[in-house]
């Protein structure tokens, strides 16, 4: 019976890849493969081979070349055990204490359909289960494989690096299994919810505060030579992982890590075989505790199919989850037809975005820059502490739009809804941008006043560096954050409505490089478009500064040269959004989707 | 009142809808039929403003679409076959943001009637992810009658609703009919057309094969019968059969 599931698995697995090679004859798809796979090859592949010596290089250029490609010590070995079972054991403590429901093993619908009433054995159909989950493991192991082998500080190559990896993966899920089983059981002799993880939690606090009350009365493990600053992290895990009873959990687990952490053939021979054990006792262990699963699997495959055909219809998956609450603010039936959208698209968002929350962020920003200013305990902390603020909020305008959609690109499947209502289309667009722009604009606003404080000038400073042009300059860049959000969001929309097919495409979960490049080429359309859109008003705003500031001073040749660069940002703004709204109404989706 | 003149919709070079024209005036229920992929759904959307029309004049309460679609589209609702709705938006605040978009002032005392006709009113306050198939289709239905149309298009209007429900949109249909507004539905339910509507069309790839009153197209296709069959006209108009 084994076999005929087995076919099933593989059979689909043929068949995905074939359905998307075949795909391929479609131009969005090609380009976005071609895209796709150069990502692949220059940022992954090309480097699994034995690493290049660059020619031309100075002795000196060589000698650092060589130190950053340098090995991890062999003396720290035991710290990055101690730490990746650390890790693993926080992971598989929340298997114990999460879950709440019955063990569903994670069927499809199909599989369900198909494979319930077929005449299968329950322990069948936990092995198909297992081994599914097997290939989705050495698929993973395979993919952390291609990023951890540039990791020039671990030992071993590309072979041992997946091996170690599945060997995690497969270890993990296998205890997720089991956990769940043994927790399916132990509910069915009525052990409440609530108790057991009141004493799951109380046997882990246990254990770890036993451990570092013996840690804190005895001497710390001999420190490894390392610099300095690290050394007290790598003194602390090698004691947690030395000291009972923590190290009796630890130690079975440092037996999965320690073959990734290999550094050579010899090390990984010792490792394998302990660690194969280890999955073998999972499987044993999952086999034997396997228990009714059918209820829980069903309820399971039945969400999960709801949140598939969510994200299929471009709605958000968490809507099959989620609770009716209150307005963000009160809507009238007269006003602003495009307010009604920023309503709607907010109560599709968290519910702590409201200006309430914001006001409570701000004030908590202030009182916490200020305090990191004003300590002198570490020196320049407070720059320090601004450098990646800085850095998030580049992201955020940056990428940010890619997270905030509660914009057209939610609202595509609505569009036939959307176009029977009396509003031109620029309504719909920029009443549609307004809830993106306002969460953009608060989180930026957020940013600017915490660097706007960590960088705040000495007072008395002088030149470019005075109180009033740092002030004015954070005023500013306030003031720009809204044009520049909606700026930014206008790309993506654009995409969406200009390009409905492919912007379809790249909301296809599951796809592979081809559909990873397609939106790689969005991204970098976006940064394009962006570049270009910020020319005007920056060359303007540029010369505002260089004419002005001779003459009136910097803070006001600043605040002109912002003001007259927002005046280039907004009417750019408006430019896109009239010109989406003619595309809106225009757009012939059904047409779009023929295709 | 409706009014089209020589409506074509193409997609690329499959044409769907071919020089339709029809008059639609207040009180009047025209029922489109024809088979799967005549083009209703097409003409529909078109009708709506939801798609635009390749071809052709549409008029909706005397303002051109193409022209003035803002106005065009203030007198109309449309209701597809399937409800969509917002998943994060609760049943009252659906009707709300729909209030907000027309300009329904005090749009709470006409829509809590809405709700009571539609039997929702209990389910206020919850998503669309609370409510069953049916529930949503009257949740939609009530959102399209909230600015108090006077041109109704219905796609399917009778999907997902259990007997009960037929019953009451019947009567929604013609009520709102009596009170003088246009209405154009499709539906592959025949007897409900013969209930319902004053008048039919039926297309077939695109093309009207015939339109008139229930009468008038009986007797074009039945002649010499005392009763009009619209399952008869239908097979008959459209050549098909009933093996």
């Amino acid at each position: 019976m084994l076999d005929a599931l087995i076919y099933l698995r593989l059979t689909s697995a043929k068949n995905w890849v074939l359905a998307r090679v075949r795909r391929l004859r479609q131009p969005k798809y090609l380009i976005g493969a071609v895209v796709g796979f150069g990502y692949f090859y220059f940022f992954f592949f090309r480097g699994l081979g034995p690493p290049a010596t660059p020619r031309n290089l100075n002795p000196q250029a060589l000698q650092a070349l060589e130190a950053a490609q340098a090995q991890v010590p062999a003396n720290w070995l035991p710290a990055m055990t101690a730490l990746g079972a650390l890790g693993l054991l926080a992971i598989l403590t929340l298997m114990w204490l999460v879950p709440a429901q019955r063990a569903a093993l994670g069927f499809t619908e199909a599989e369900i359909a198909f494979l319930f009433p077929a005449p299968i054995k329950r322990t069948a159909l936990v092995h198909f289960r297992l081994l599914s989950a097997q290939l989705r493991s050495l698929v993973g192991a395979l993919v952390m494989t291609l990023f951890t082998h540039r990791a020039t500080i671990l030992g071993g190559n590309a072979f041992t690096h997946a091996v170690g990896w599945w060997l995690v993966f497969s270890s993990l899920s296998l205890h997720f299994s089991g956990a769940q089983f043994t927790l399916t059981q132990w509910a069915e002799k009525g052990a409440v919810l609530w108790r057991r993880r009141l004493v799951i939690g109380a046997a882990i606090a246990g254990v770890a505060g036993v451990t570092l009350y013996r840690i804190s009365s005895g001497p710390l493990a001999s420190a490894p030579a390392v610099e300095a600053g690290l050394r007290p992290l790598a003194e602390l895990a090698i004691a947690l992982a030395d000291t009972a009873p923590l190290a009796w959990l630890l130690t079975p687990i440092q037996l999965v890590v320690t073959p990734f952490l290999a550094l050579d053939a010899t090390a990984f021979l010792k490792a394998i075989g302990p660690a194969i054990a280890m999955v073998g006792l999972h499987y044993l262990w999952v086999v034997r505790r396997a228990v009714a699963f059918e209820d829980a699997a069903v309820d399971y495959a039945q969400q999960r199919a709801a949140r598939i055909a969510a994200r299929h219809a471009g709605r958000s998956p968490g809507a099959a989850w989620a609770k009716g609450r209150n307005g963000p603010f009160r809507l009238p039936g007269t006003g602003r037809p495009e307010i009604a959208f920023l309503w709607k698209n907010l109560l599709s968002t968290w519910p702590y975005f409201t200006g309430r929350v914001w006001l409570g962020a701000a004030a908590l920003t202030v009182a916490g820059c200020i305090w990191l200013d004003r300590q002198t305990i570490i020196p320049e902390l407070a720059t320090g502490a601004a450098v990646p603020l800085v850095i998030f909020a580049a992201y955020v305008l940056i990428v940010g739009p890619q997270f905030a959609r509660q914009d057209i690109r939610s609202d595509l499947g609505h569009a036939d809804i959307l176009k029977t209502y009396p509003l031109a289309g620029w309504q719909i667009v920029l009443g549609e941008l307004l809830t993106p722009a306002v969460l953009l604009t608060g989180i930026m606003w957020l940013l600017l006043l915490a660097i706007a404080i960590l960088l705040r000038p000495e007072a008395g400073a002088e030149g470019a560096h005075t109180l009033a042009a740092h002030t004015t300059g954070a005023i500013v860049l306030a003031l720009l954050t809204p044009a520049l959000a909606l700026l930014q969001l206008l790309v993506p929309n654009a995409a969406a409505l200009v390009f409905p097919s492919w912007f379809h495409a790249t909301r296809t979960r599951g796809g592979g490089p081809e559909v990873m490049g397609q939106r790689m080429i969005f991204f970098f359309a976006q940064l394009l478009t962006m570049v270009a859109a910020l020319l005007p008003a920056g060359a303007v705003a540029a010369a505002t500064v260089l004419a002005l500031h001779w003459l009136i001073g910097l803070a006001p040749a600043l605040a002109i040269a912002g003001l007259t660069g927002l005046a280039v940002l907004v009417g750019e703004v408006w430019c896109g959004v009239w010109w989406l709204g003619g595309r809106f109404e225009k757009l012939d989706l059904s047409a779009e989707l023929r295709s | 009142m409706i009014e089209v003149s020589q409506l074509a919709k193409n997609y690329g070079t499959f044409a769907a809808v071919k020089d339709l024209s029809l008059v639609v005036r207040p009180g009047e229920v025209l029922g489109l039929v024809g088979p799967n992929g005549a083009g209703k759904t097409s003409t529909l959307r078109c009708l709506a403003g939801i798609i635009p029309a390749t071809r052709g004049q549409i008029r909706i309460a005397g303002h051109d679409l193409a022209v003035d679609p803002v106005a065009a589209k203030r007198a109309l609702a449309f209701f597809p076959d399937e409800p969509r709705l917002f998943d994060y938006l609760t049943v009252r605040q659906h009707l709300a943001f729909v209030a907000r978009i027309y300009g329904v002032p005090d749009h709470e005392s006409i829509a809590q009637p809405l709700l009571e006709e539609f039997e929702i009113a209990e389910k206020a306050d919850q998503l669309p992810g609370e409510l069953s198939r049916g529930m949503k289709q009257k949740l939609a239905i009530a959102c399209g009658l909230l600015h108090q149309p006077s041109v109704l298009f219905f796609d399917e209007p009778l999907t997902g609703l259990d007997p009960l429900g037929i019953r009451r949109m019947k009567n929604s249909i013609i009520s709102r009919a009596r009170a003088g507004a246009a209405i154009v539905l499709s539906s592959h339910l025949l007897h409900l057309l013969e209930e319902v509507c004053t008048h039919v069309l039926i297309l077939k790839r695109g093309e009207k094969i015939a339109d008139g009153t229930l009468a008038e197209v009986g007797a074009r296709f039945s002649p010499g019968t005392a009763t009009v069959n619209l399952e008869e006209v239908f097979i008959r108009a459209t050549g098909g059969t009933e093996d």
